[in-house]
């Protein structure tokens, strides 16, 4: 019983941070209507730009974060003006196979930049895990979850409560009445995507103190991405919320009660269940 | 007697047909039947379930509860390939032509169906594009038709898989009046030439003129079932699209 | 003047080995074929059928796993083990299309990514079968001898004549499917896939059938690595990068067009050696660059600029369908949805 309270408490920490990247994807797929294949480079680079902070600058990933979500919003727009704008006329599969090229030349720049080697960073106060009542929690987990929690919520505050948000989530469910009502839909997808690379980004620097960096990182963690979004109904945030937590509890579950070398299958099966028997996701949203 | 009982019996019918979308119910226990040699009108105002009633009897969605029948043989399960082999064809509301293919090469591939050498296609192709006018485009790309030529194009389309019944989803939206002449008279010589039709149609003149039978959808459920001339006596048919107050005007 | 071009181009691959001793030079043109199958092969589900996969390492994976095998357990000769590479991993992906074509668009393209990671971990932990990230290895090839002359194995021309054939053979086979029924019937899944279904098409049963033959070729190239390798591990055959790059072969060269694999391949082979020794992975960068820069001005890929170029000279032939654009870029001023 404890080992299960044990893998269902990482399984849930990982997974907020799983469901951060993965809000990334949806909700630039929910207004521009695109799958960026180059999702999970912008998370390396979080992870990236937090060794490179705490090396140079003696930096704290949760110190850098400030630092970091800003550069990679920065970066998201940059990518959207000078790169995307361009190809979303030609259609959702010019702009998978383009971002595909994007993610190979973003992780192999990095791979001539950094080299193959694994990296870690280690933090002074993060020796230890915290035993609240007897469960081990590492202290850069539990950090990351807090924050991947406060920005969240304030993500959702963000798109219900101000109008830009509105207008985001107006764009997402129809773009041309949205253009009718005076939303600048061009401004919108930018700040859209914008918005998903900082998630994505900001989510790398989080995890960066738990995880083995290299510059190749990416492919996995935009696969698992890919997982987490169908699971949850693409373009869904709540969905890709629970989708994340819920990967990452089937993995961590599976590690212990399967095998450690089966965990990662036990959720792509679970995928290829989900596209089977619900293909708007587990919610079931009917999509066009 | 016997003879006379088959004579009368439907070429399709819809039973009982209903669909859910999440908590909506876009069709309600719709029930009605086709006969051959006939042209049905499907009206009702928007968001009446008229498309989403083609989309069943079409195969594009399945139906929450219901049945269609085809010659007595229920169409349920087939996915929209199947059903067009059984002899119903149709056409999208929204335009849906085969672009980047010449207009020959799109009636062509629905003839593929059936023909299966080339030439055969090829000619059963230039026949239909003959038969809805537009020969003279054959080798134009489908993008650079207009609209009203686009229209023309699917139900060459539909024609060439050898349709016993064609569904029109709208042939006539966004056509001017010349164009919706035009069209009028295509679906007439259409049924002449054997096939039965079914034409969702928001142009009320137009659908009045043609149709021999007029069955009214509101909120998805069947508020009338008869020749044009007393659809328009109908006090819910008027209600419906005229709101309450005008009913007994 | 086309006919002896022809000619000329079909007796300079056949002699290339005969030409040239370099065994650099041999490994050069069998890498370039090799690509160029791969390319051809996803390009008859990813060009024609429009059918996005990023996931065919799995099919590469399959043959290759299945022809060391095959060869290693049961003792079957490599090339009738290949061949058997293909057939499996074709049998492999009828199943799979069946799963992954209930979607659409860029929803098949992520469910091809999840089955390439699968069969990936299969792969890596079916140890008594596999040998797991251990790795199949095969140290002498059994002799064979043709018209009475032993084949040298450790020559690199049976090697090449070997890769030729196949890739003549998926050519071969395209051009003739860019002609048929199927051929038509492949363009309409890509164009509109109800349009498709209202035209009486089965639109599962096309995509499938594309996705098959694409797999079978995938799996032979897959037997061919193992073969000439003579060593195989799940890192080496089930990787994603091998997966992307099998997409760019015919986007770079000319996307659902007959002759743009063989071009993309000579490109990216080339550019592939020219940075291979410079830097560690340099390639892979241009790659990816390359993509990017192909997608954003030359959508039509590299053959098919020069056929359209070629096609405007000689100007008097009649429009002809636009097969050149499968990736969506419509030339025509009503761009498609």
């Amino acid at each position: 019983m404890e080992t299960f309270i044990q893998s269902l408490v990482s399984g849930v920490l990982t997974g907020a941070l799983y469901a951060m990247i993965a809000m990334g994807l949806t909700v630039v797929f929910g207004v521009m209507r695109i799958i960026n294949m180059a999702h999970g480079e912008m998370v390396m680079l979080g992870m990236f730009g937090a060794w490179w902070a705490q090396k140079s600058w003696g930096l704290d990933p949760f110190v850098s974060i400030l630092v970091w979500t800003p550069a990679m919003f920065a970066l998201g727009l940059a990518i959207h003006r000078f790169l995307l704008r361009k190809i979303m006329p030609g259609g959702e599969l010019n702009v998978l196979l383009y971002t595909a090229g994007l993610s190979l030349l973003i992780a192999n720049l990095a791979l001539l930049a950094f080299s193959g080697d694994y990296r870690t960073i280690s933090l002074p106060y993060a020796l230890r895990p915290m035993r609240p009542f007897g469960i081990a929690v590492p202290i850069p987990l539990a950090i990351a979850f807090g924050i991947a929690l406060a920005l969240t919520t304030a993500l959702w505050a963000f798109l219900t409560r101000t109008d830009t948000g509105r207008a985001i989530r107006a764009t997402a469910q129809n773009p041309e009445s949205a253009a009718l009502m005076g939303v600048n839909v061009p401004r919108i997808e930018s700040l859209t995507f914008a918005l998903g690379t900082a998630l994505a980004g900001a989510a790398g620097v989080l995890l960066a103190p738990s995880l083995y960096l290299y510059p190749t990182v990416g492919e996995i963690l935009s696969v698992k991405c890919f997982v987490i979004v169908v699971l949850g109904g693409l373009g869904s945030i709540p969905g890709a919320i629970v989708g994340g937590i819920l990967l990452s509890v089937v993995e961590s579950l599976g590690a212990v009660y399967v095998s450690v070398a089966w965990k990662d299958a036990i959720g792509f099966v679970l995928f290829l269940l989900v596209l089977l028997f619900r293909p708007g996701g587990i919610w079931g949203v009917a999509r066009a | 007697m016997a003879k006379l009982f088959r004579i009368v019996k439907p070429l399709l019918q819809a039973i009982h047909l209903t669909k859910d979308f999440g908590g909506l119910r876009a069709v309600s226990d719709l029930t009605f039947d086709l006969h051959a040699g006939e042209i049905l009108g499907l009206i009702g105002p928007n968001g009446a379930g008229k498309t989403t009633a083609f989309n069943l009897m079409a195969g594009f969605l399945p139906a929450t509860s219901g049945d269609v029948r085809l010659d007595g043989a229920s169409l349920l399960g087939l996915r929209p390939h199947a059903v067009v082999r059984r002899g119903i064809a149709r056409t999208f509301q929204v335009v849906k032509p085969f672009r980047r293919l010449s207009v020959q090469e799109n009636v062509a591939l629905a003839a593929f169906g059936h023909e299966k050498r080339r030439e055969r296609a090829e000619a059963d192709a230039r026949a239909r594009l003959e038969f809805v006018g537009l020969a003279a485009q054959a080798a134009r790309f489908a993008s650079d038709l207009t609209l009203g030529e686009q229209k023309r194009l699917e139900i060459a389309r539909a024609l060439a898989t050898r349709p016993r019944i064609l569904f029109l989803d709208e042939p006539m939206g966004g056509l001017n009046p010349s164009e919706v002449d035009a069209a009028c008279e295509l679906v007439r010589r259409i049924r002449a030439s054997g096939v039965s039709v079914i034409l969702v149609e928001h142009h009320m003149k137009a659908i009045m003129r043609i149709s021999d039978r007029v069955v009214v959808l509101n909120h998805g459920v069947k508020i009338g079932d008869a020749p044009p001339a007393e659809i328009v006596q109908n006090r819910d048919v008027v209600a419906a699209y005229l709101g309450e107050g005008h009913a007994d005007a | 003047m086309k006919i002896a071009a022809t000619v000329l181009a079909i007796l300079a691959l056949l002699g290339a080995p005969l030409l040239t001793a370099n065994p650099f030079v041999l490994h050069l043109l069998i890498l370039t074929l090799w690509a160029a199958l791969l390319g051809a092969a996803w390009n008859l589900l990813g060009g024609y059928a429009g059918q996005v996969s990023f996931g065919h390492a799995a099919y590469l994976g399959v043959g290759a796993y299945a022809t060391m095998i095959l060869h290693l357990r049961v003792g079957w000769s490599p090339w009738l083990a290949l061949l058997a590479g293909g057939v499996l991993a074709a049998v492999f992906a009828g199943p799979i299309g069946w799963i992954c074509f209930r979607l659409r668009g860029p929803y098949f393209s992520l469910a091809t990514l999840a089955v390439a990671e699968i069969t990936r971990l299969v792969a890596l932990n079916w140890e008594s079968l596999t040998a797991g990230p251990m790795g199949l290895l095969v140290t002498t090839l059994p002799p064979l001898t043709i018209f009475g002359a032993p084949v040298n194995w450790e020559s690199k021309a049976p090697f090449y004549y070997v890769i030729l054939a196949l890739s003549a053979l998926v050519t071969l086979t395209t051009w003739h499917v860019a002609r048929s029924r199927l051929g038509a019937f492949l363009l309409a899944v890509r164009e509109d896939l109800d349009s498709a279904e209202a035209a009486g098409i089965d639109t599962v049963r096309t995509r499938v059938l594309a996705l098959v033959l694409s797999a079978f070729f995938v799996g032979a190239a897959g037997g061919f690595y193992a073969i000439y390798y003579r060593y195989i591990d799940p890192d080496a055959v089930f990787t994603i990068s091998l997966s992307v790059e099998m997409v760019f072969v015919p986007v770079v060269g000319g996307i659902a067009t007959t002759w743009g694999p063989i071009v993309g391949a000579v490109f990216l082979t080339t550019i592939g050696e020219v940075f291979r020794d410079r830097f560690q992975s340099g390639h892979l960068i241009f790659y990816g660059f390359f993509m990017m820069i192909v997608i954003r001005y030359l959508p039509e890929g590299i053959w098919g600029r020069l056929s359209q170029w070629w096609a405007k000279r000689s100007a008097t032939a009649a429009p002809r369908t636009r097969r050149g654009t499968a990736n969506g870029k419509s030339p025509s001023p009503t761009p498609s949805p």
